[in-house]
This record gives structure tokens, sequence and C-alpha cells, in this order.
């Protein structure tokens, strides 16, 4: 009954991340601006009829079947809970378990790759604190070995981020887990973009030592709001050409109108066409975001870091705003200091459990475990008092995130219809010495940890440790 | 008929501490002793005036405070072996941060600013750290300066219990070659030496050309040479490892590898040499090419070796995660028992602390703790935290901030 329920919470919540404000319309979309460039061309492999039977399911929809079985086929979840499935490939998967395949709302890999380069430092266009027109998708190198360590440890969907330079710091990139020499070909399909801000120090911090605006959390404000205005008022005059355009095609006076690519994704997020993913620690900033984004009619999608938002979890959840955290990191800058264990915890038990709580790495080493970083989070809240579930606990790191990158259709729960992203865990999950024993994206097989064979390395991982000897 | 003050400890919603308690009595516990003994299960504890007075099943004591720990692990209290814990609070603000100098290098001592009140203390000896081998950050110059280990009691008088037990350097990839920086180190030597030689001199007046050091740095060399003291080396690759042994076996000097994510590479070498390795078993990421063969079974293959580990974790502030690094290494195939020991014993044997702490032996040290799950589990958290046989209060900052949420959410 309860995981009925949390799925009408899901729906009503997804109908406000997509609410149409009533600013003015583009004549034309973004891809038709962009004559349909940079899009996804990722197409997954054909993949089997497999049945993966005897196994402890946890769907990611708020549920833990015990000893069930899973029917994959092109590319999709066929049937949950069937045992009879003639002419299927069988995985006998007793006391083993399974879960949607992991996705983190927060990396920085391919922008920040290994090994760190000055040559391939790609995440902070660190030039100046509004840069909207920067997307994170053209700085991923496609070849970091990170991806690959990434996919070991379950994750089949990430999100790329530019960093947190900048209070506006470009369009963040959602991408499967799947090897490809071109970005676009790692590109999730139709995910919406994403805009990358960030609150407090580090904008500060980077301009403030350069005696430039913003230097203090003020200052950050009145620039978020300045580049609310500028879009605005781009978003007048576009409508004002598009109008004037439509009384007389014929008008060769009127001056042409420039694209400007900061006002093109600033303006998509007052279409509600881009999610906002707000890095924020403070409570009391997490509030002003959300006051800023009432003043110019968005939606804050996700804090992430998100240390404080204990603090204002009823606040987020009236506002069906997620917060995207760590389950333990902190001190390694004051906005950093007040962490508590249970931070994850009490945001999903907000306001009777309608929070949105998502665990995410900002790691290439975290993003490895996020299984185990979950596992801490609700440990910590059954510490105090909080009784969650595994079958919950499961969605900060699977449905949750999925839901606030706006793929929650298609990924982030094991339901019928949806891509056959999956992990066959070799025990349970919440387990430290819990492993992830086959990833599975799309249907197919891209990790087995039985085959050294069974994955794509990485062109960098290639006889890299000596001829003939890869890294992995 | 004997009177035996029972209280069905675990039971109880407050806790009971034992406070000022001086003979406590723990019954019934699995005890992982981080010694041969392994794990003795069903097993009790006594702890008299702050020591470890006994182990073993069905004992008594007239007039002991007993706990009932059936169904409860304990172990030793885990030692950070390397660690800023106390010599920095928030990482990027540097009034708050000790952990190096300007000034000096080799001579460099963390003690005179080990601040107990910090609030990284009740945080890790809540995650389990009882003691912790405080050790400066690298700087600019190849020498850090030394490390010291002090217990997480939180005292304000607290003293060092082992003052200045290792040097620190690194070694690796920098604006300076790698080869210059060998060359500094084995200036830094004959440096040494000559100062040792002129010493009488000096002090009557004489010259002698310090160069970049202080008598204080060149005093601390010669602990050094002296095999007074170990040095830690920070260093990733396997290359500059097998340089770093010739090194210390021309010199004779005793060295540690921190870090290490190629060790596994000249793991029977590092074995033969018996150099004690630390390491975050988690660390696998490439991230220079001074690691690019950084892989996650490192711990295992260098424990199949012979190696002796030390488990760290790579940030100061949840330094106790050493024990999530841990688990997964035995997932990855290190014996539980071997994971533990990096934990405790190895890190005391290596910093010359093991006669008072590090393991679950009479005579020793009473720092004890008592968990509600696998200690080596990421969702176990300590339940009862002994330091010097005293019950320390797991309370934090962060469980008051939590409180006041919950209550605040009405989540309470």
């Amino acid at each position: 009954m309860k995981s009925i329920l949390e799925n009408k919470v899901w729906i009503v919540l997804i109908f406000i991340s997509l609410n149409i404000s009533s600013q003015p319309a583009y004549s034309k979309s973004e891809s038709d601006l962009i004559n349909q460039a940079y899009q996804s061309t990722y197409k997954p492999i054909a993949s089997p009829r497999i049945l993966i039977k005897n196994a402890n399911i946890l769907t990611g929809t708020g549920e833990l079947i015990e000893s069930s079985s899973i029917l994959i086929e092109n590319n999709k979840i066929v049937s949950l809970g069937n045992d009879d499935a003639d002419d299927a490939e069988i995985i006998d998967a007793k006391g083993k378990w399974i879960t949607p395949g992991i996705i983190d709302i927060h990396s920085h890999m391919g922008v920040y790759p290994a090994p760190s380069l000055r040559g391939n430092s790609d995440g902070n266009e660190a030039t100046s604190p509004v840069t909207p027109h920067v997307w994170a998708e053209h700085s991923v190198w496609t070849q970091d070995p990170q991806f690959t360590l990434a996919l070991k440890g379950g994750v089949t969907t990430f999100h790329v981020l530019p960093g947190s330079a900048n209070l506006f710091g470009g369009r963040g990139v959602t991408l499967k887990n799947i090897r490809s020499v071109t970005v676009q070909g790692m590109k999730f399909p139709n995910a919406p973009y994403t805009l990358k801000m960030a609150c407090g120090e580090n904008p500060k911090r980077v301009y403030g030592n350069r005696e430039s605006e913003p230097s203090t959390r003020m200052g950050n404000v009145a620039g978020y709001r300045d580049a609310w205005i500028d879009a605005q008022h781009y978003m007048e005059q576009m409508a004002l050409n598009d109008a004037s355009n439509l009384e007389d095609d014929s008008n060769d006076d009127q001056e042409s109108f420039k694209r400007d690519l900061k006002m093109e994704t600033l303006s998509g997020v007052l279409r509600g066409e881009i999610l906002i993913q707000n890095h924020c620690y403070r409570g009391e900033e997490m509030a002003v975001m959300m006051d800023i984004a009432k003043e110019f009619n968005y939606k804050v999608t996700a804090f992430h870091h998100a240390i404080e938002a204990y603090k204002v979890a009823d606040l987020l959840a009236e506002n069906g705003v997620c917060a995207a955290m760590w389950a333990d990191w902190w001190g390694f800058k004051n906005e950093a200091y007040d962490m508590v264990w249970e931070n994850v915890a009490m945001v999903d038990q907000a306001l009777n459990a309608n929070g949105c709580a998502i665990v995410h790495s900002d790691s290439a080493v975290g993003i490895q475990h996020l299984n185990q970083e979950a596992s801490k989070a609700r440990s910590a809240g059954l510490r105090a008092g909080l009784n969650i579930s595994k079958a919950r606990a499961i969605r900060w790191i699977t449905i949750n995130p999925a839901k606030a990158l706006g793929i929650a259709d298609r990924v982030g729960s094991l339901e019928v219809g949806k891509m056959a992203d999956l992990v066959i865990w070799d025990g349970d999950p919440f387990s430290t010495f819990t492993k992830a024993e086959r990833v599975f994206i799309d249907g197919h097989l891209s990790f087995d940890a039985t085959s050294d064979n069974s994955f794509i390395r990485t062109d960098f991982d290639l006889g890299i440790i000596e001829p003939g000897r890869d890294r992995l | 008929m004997k009177i035996l003050k029972t209280y069905l400890f675990f039971l109880l919603c407050t806790p009971l501490y034992a406070e000022n308690q001086e003979i406590i009595l723990i019954k019934n516990a699995t005890i992982m002793t981080a010694m041969e003994a392994g794990i003795l299960k069903d097993t009790d504890l006594l702890i008299n005036n702050g020591l470890i007075a006994e182990v073993g099943q069905n004992l008594e004591y007239n007039g002991a405070f007993v706990i009932d720990a059936s169904n409860h692990f304990i172990t030793p209290g885990l030692i950070a072996p390397q660690s800023m814990i106390g010599i920095q609070e928030i990482e990027l603000e540097t009034e708050t941060r000790d952990d190096s100098s300007h000034y000096f290098s080799s001579g460099f001592s963390i003690i005179d600013a080990f601040n107990p009140s910090s609030a990284l203390i009740p945080y890790n000896r809540t995650g389990g750290i009882t003691t912790a081998i405080v050790s400066p950050s690298s700087g600019n110059h190849i020498f850090s300066g030394m490390a010291s280990a002090f217990k997480l009691d939180g005292k304000l008088t607290e003293e060092a219990i082992g003052e200045n037990v290792a040097m620190i350097m690194s070694f690796g990839g920098s604006e300076d070659s790698r080869a210059s920086k060998m060359l500094m180190l084995k200036d830094s030597i004959i440096k040494a030496k000559n100062y040792h030689k002129s010493r009488s001199q000096i002090m009557r007046g004489g010259y002698f050309d310090f160069g970049n050091y202080t008598p204080r740095d060149l005093e601390a060399i010669l602990r050094l040479i002296g095999r007074e003291i170990p040095l830690i080396i920070r260093v990733n690759r396997a290359r500059d490892m097998l340089r770093m042994i010739r090194f210390s076996n021309e010199n004779k000097i005793e060295i540690i590898f921190s870090g290490a994510k190629e060790a596994w590479r000249i793991a029977d070498k590092i074995a033969i040499e018996s150099i004690p390795v630390i390491l975050d078993p988690m660390d696998n990421i490439p991230s220079s090419f001074d690691s690019i063969a950084a892989r996650m079974d490192n711990a295992v293959i260098l424990n199949n070796a012979g190696v002796k580990l030390l488990i760290t974790s790579q940030v100061t502030h949840n330094s106790y995660l050493s024990r999530q690094g841990a688990g997964n290494a035995v997932a990855y195939g290190l014996p539980e028992h071997e994971a533990l020991k990096a934990l405790t014993i190895n890190v005391a044997t290596v910093f010359g602390l093991s006669e008072s702490i590090g393991s679950i032996e009479v005579g020793k040290d009473a720092d004890i703790l008592i968990w509600n799950g696998h200690p080596l589990e990421v969702s176990s958290f300590t339940k009862e935290i002994y330091i010097d046989g005293k019950n320390i209060d797991t309370l934090t900052r962060s469980q008051m901030l939590r409180d006041r949420y919950l209550k605040r959410l009405g989540l309470d």
C-alpha cells in the first residue's frame, strides 16, 4: 500500500517539476534553433531474452520482493515475478539481490577525469561567475577510466555537472555508462538538460579572491537575480521579435535578432525545460534560492551537497525540491561544518515521509560504493528512530535521482516497460561485503565480475601499465 | 551470596553509563582480539583500574559493574595511522589549521598544536577511533615533520602517548623532478651527519652552513639515521618505492610507505624488506601518472605477500571511515582478522605503542569498543566506547543538531 501512495506523490511531484510557466513562448524550440545538433546517438545493443530467478528484488518502487524473478528482453523489462519464460537464458540468482541500475546525480567524471592533468581538467569555466552558456558535455573525455570503475560499482546512469566555481556553472548532461568514442553516443536519449547553479563559499571565494564580484553571499544573490532579469528581458524581446515577424514577413528594417547562448539556457529554465541542479550547503541559503525561484517563476529541482538540508527538510518537501546529499562528508569548508549523519534519513522522512532524498557521490571513489553510502545513511536514520526499510532506502540511489533528472519514466525502478538497467549483487547491497556481480544496461550484460573480458576497457586503460598489460 | 550489580544494559532506551566505575565486567561478548587468539565467542572481559584485567569465560568479580554484551562484538579501539585530527578544524580555513610549518621541515612537531576540544574528536571517537597518529600535511619541503600519537578522550590536559614517533616525507611527481628530490634527500642526510660531527664546535659559536634547515631539523634527521624513528614516505609509484628502498638501505633508515597505490606491483620486495604499508583500500583511482596502476585489491595482494598493513582513510574529518575501507578490503579477499589488525595492533606495533594499546590482551589499556553489529559493516556503529577503562559519552555535536531538528520536524 505504501508504495502505491508514494508513487502518487511522485506523479504529483513530476507534474510540479514540468510546470509550464506563463512566460512568452519561443517560435522555435531549442532543438530547431540548434538544428537537431548534439543529440544522443546512443542505440542499445540488441539484447537476448534473459530470466533471472530466485533473487531478492529491490524494485525501486518501495518494494522488496523476496526470491522472485525478472524477465528482460529487447532492452526492456518484460515481467516481474513470472517464472515461465520459454527459450529464455536462465540466470539462477539464489541468495543474490537485484536492484535497478544505480544512478549518480552528481558526478564530474569525464570533465575532471583521471589521471588529473592540466590538459584534461575541464570542469569549471572559472573565468566569469555567470556561464550558463557552457555545456559539460563539451568537456567530457569519453575515455575516462573512472567510468569503468563506476560500472563495476553498479552505476548505469550518471549526471555530469560543471564545477561550482560559478553562480551559473553551465549545463549538465546525463550519460549512460556505456563506452563510446563520442559523448553523443553516451547521452541518455532525450534526457532534459540541467543547469548547475552554486550557492555559498565557492563562487564568493573564487571571484572574491580576484577582487571582483561576487565576494559575499549577498553578492551571489544579486548575481543570480541580475541574470534572471536578463533572461526575462531576452524572452520579452524574443516574443516581440516573433510578433513583428508575424505581422510583416518582409520587414527588412528591423534589426535581426541575435541568439544568445547564455540566455538560451536561462530562458530554457524559465520555460520549465531545463532542470536546476543547485549546489547549496546551508539551510538559509536553500530558502533564499527557493525565493529567487519564486521571484522568477522557475523551479529548483534539487539542491546538491545540501549538508544542512535537515534544517529545512519540511520546506524542501513542501516545495517538492529534492536534496542530493553525502552520507557523511563534512568539515572541508565552513558551510560543511554542521553535518549530521541522519541528514538523508531526515529529508526522506520530512512531511510524513514525502521528502525527496538522494544520495550522491561527487567522487570517483564514492560513485563505486553508492550502495554503501545509502546503507550508512539508512543505519544513521535507524539509530535516530527513523524506521526506513531497505526497499525505501534503495530509492535514494535509483528512482529519486532518476526523478530529479527527468528520466524516471524510463529508469530508476524495475517496472515492466522500463529500460532493463539492473544490477545483480552477490548479496545484500546494504552490506560492505557485497559487490556488484553483473550489471545490465538496456538488457545488455555490460559487466560480469566473474569474467575479465565482460566489459569494454577505455582507451586509457589499454596497455597503460606496460605494453600488453591493461590497467583493469 | 554474591552481590552482582546486573543491568540489562542494552535493552534500556537511555544508556546507563558506567561512569566512574573502576571495575567493569562485560559478559558474553564476541571479542575480536586482534591477536593470535582471534575471535573469542561468549567471552567475558574484566576492566580494572583502566586496564584489561582478565579475558575468559564465566568470569565473576565481586562488586563489578556488569554489562551484558550478548550478541555484541567487541574490538580494541581503532587507531588512525595517519590523521590530522586535533590539528585541523576546517580544511579551507587556514587559521583553524596547524598541520604545516612555513619555517621548520623535518624538525616540525605538531605536539603543541593538538586541540583536544576539536569537534573532530567526538565524531571520530564515536566512529571507533580511540587513538590517532596525528601527522603533519605535505607542504612545500620534502620533509613534512613528525607525527605524534594522541588518545581521543578529549581531556583538555591530554598529553601525547607517543611523542614524535615518526617523520613524514613525500616523494613523487611535482613541479621539481623526483630525481632532484632524491638528491635533496641525500644531501639532507649528509648535512645532518656534518652537523653531528661539528656539533660541539657549533655550540661554541663555530660557523655552520645550515642552508634551508634549522638545528632542530637536523637533530630530527639524526634521529632517523640513528633508527630512533621511522620515515613515512608518501609515495605511489612502484618505481619510486624501489628507489626509496635503495635509499633506505644505503642509509640504514627504517621506512614505511603511505599511499602506495602501486605497491602491489612490488609486493614481494616490500615483504622481504619488512616495510609496513599505510593505505586506503578504497582509493583505486589512477589520479596521477604516479598511480596509474591503482587497483581495488592492492591490500589483498600485499597481505598475501606478507606485508604488514595499516588501513587509513583519506579524509581527516572522517578518519573513522578506515573501517569502511577495511570492510571493502575484506570484500575483495582480505581475511577479516587481518583487516582488523590493520586498524589496530599493526598500527600500534609500527609506532611503538603496542605495549599499551592495539589489542585485547590482559595488561593493556582498556581502550574498547562495543559494536551494535559486525565492526566492519558500514551499517554498524559503536554502542559503547571505553578509553583507559572509562566509559566515554557517545554524544556528538552532530547528534545534538540532529535531535534539535528531529524535534522541529516532528520526527522525534
